[in-house]
């Protein structure tokens, strides 16, 4: 007796966009970083590309997926730093969801990529404040991962507004 | 590509920063509010807002302790040495005056105190 789940073109896309993904995510975990906590982030583009161009249900599953699917092969799935990437990575699509009821011509790639790496970077630093380690002493580390995640919250967002330049393009080709 | 709504969030972002290292690099020993321990009565905690004078009771007698501009001090007390007395006014978080014979204890209290530790 075989069992076959039947699949549609969404969920494609989706595999193939959290590939791609987790692809980005891997091999950025080989840069050293100046401070626990602060990285590129620059699996988000594809987050924050999947939102513009496929909807918010398509970006989260990715966004999600990436997070667990990455933890594994990682080998941190369950581990301290997989419930910081959760926490992140649900406050940045809650952030994103919130942010597309934005009435009007609402915001671009920048703006959900900012508004989703300050989501993301908050709720990690609550999430190690209150699990992990309550000594007020660590609010002094905040500025800086919130200066950080400003920072590679822009560069993400001007990053994947190049990339829908490239894809919306007439010679490109879509999944 | 960089819609309004874009601006708007990165402008307001921008502007906000330096108000988290204002908050959190700044000076954190400021004084918040003051604990009163008293022998055998239970510690309050009063802020530091508004000017005003209250007695607390002790065994030897009443001493009066005064808030006024963010600051503490004992007014007056029944003990003999009036070292309490003679801490003066208590203005960080950390601070600690404490009238030994009545039994009472009065700290400054805020997000950090100004010293881990002091030995005399």
């Amino acid at each position: 007796m075989s069992l076959t789940v039947p699949t549609t073109r969404e969920d494609h896309r989706i595999a193939w966009l959290t590939a791609l993904a987790i692809t980005i995510h891997i091999a950025e975990a080989a840069l050293p970083s100046p401070l626990p906590g602060i990285k590129p982030g620059l699996a988000n583009v594809v987050t924050i590309v999947a939102l513009l161009e496929y909807g918010w249900t398509t970006a989260a599953w990715v966004a999600l997926l990436r997070v667990l699917i990455g933890s594994l092969l990682m080998g941190t799935f369950l581990s301290p730093t997989f419930l910081l990437s959760l926490s992140g990575a649900l406050a940045s699509i809650a952030a994103l969801r919130i942010a597309t009821w934005l009435p009007g011509r609402g915001f671009g790639p920048v703006g959900y990529s900012l508004l989703a790496a300050l989501a993301h970077m908050a709720a990690q630093f609550f999430t190690a404040y209150w699990v992990f380690i309550p000594h007020a002493g660590l609010f002094h580390l905040l500025p800086v991962l919130m200066t950080a995640a400003l920072l590679f919250g822009i560069v993400s967002g001007l990053i994947a507004q190049l990339a829908l330049h490239g894809l919306r393009s007439p010679e490109a080709r879509l999944p | 590509m960089m819609t309004r709504a874009d601006w708007i969030a990165v402008l307001l972002a921008i502007a906000l920063l330096p108000g988290l290292y204002v908050r959190y690099w700044g000076d954190s020993s400021q004084a918040e509010a003051v604990r009163i321990a008293a022998n055998g009565q239970q510690d309050i905690t009063i802020p530091l807002s508004g000017n005003r004078r209250f007695t607390v009771h002790g065994p030897l007698g009443e001493s009066v302790i005064e808030i006024r501009d963010g600051r503490v001090r004992f007014i007056s007390s029944p003990c003999r040495g009036q070292q309490c007395v003679h801490s003066g006014w208590l203005a960080h978080a950390g601070d600690l005056a404490a009238c030994l014979p009545n039994g009472i204890m009065v700290t400054v209290t805020g997000r950090d105190r100004r010293f881990d530790s002091i030995n005399f």
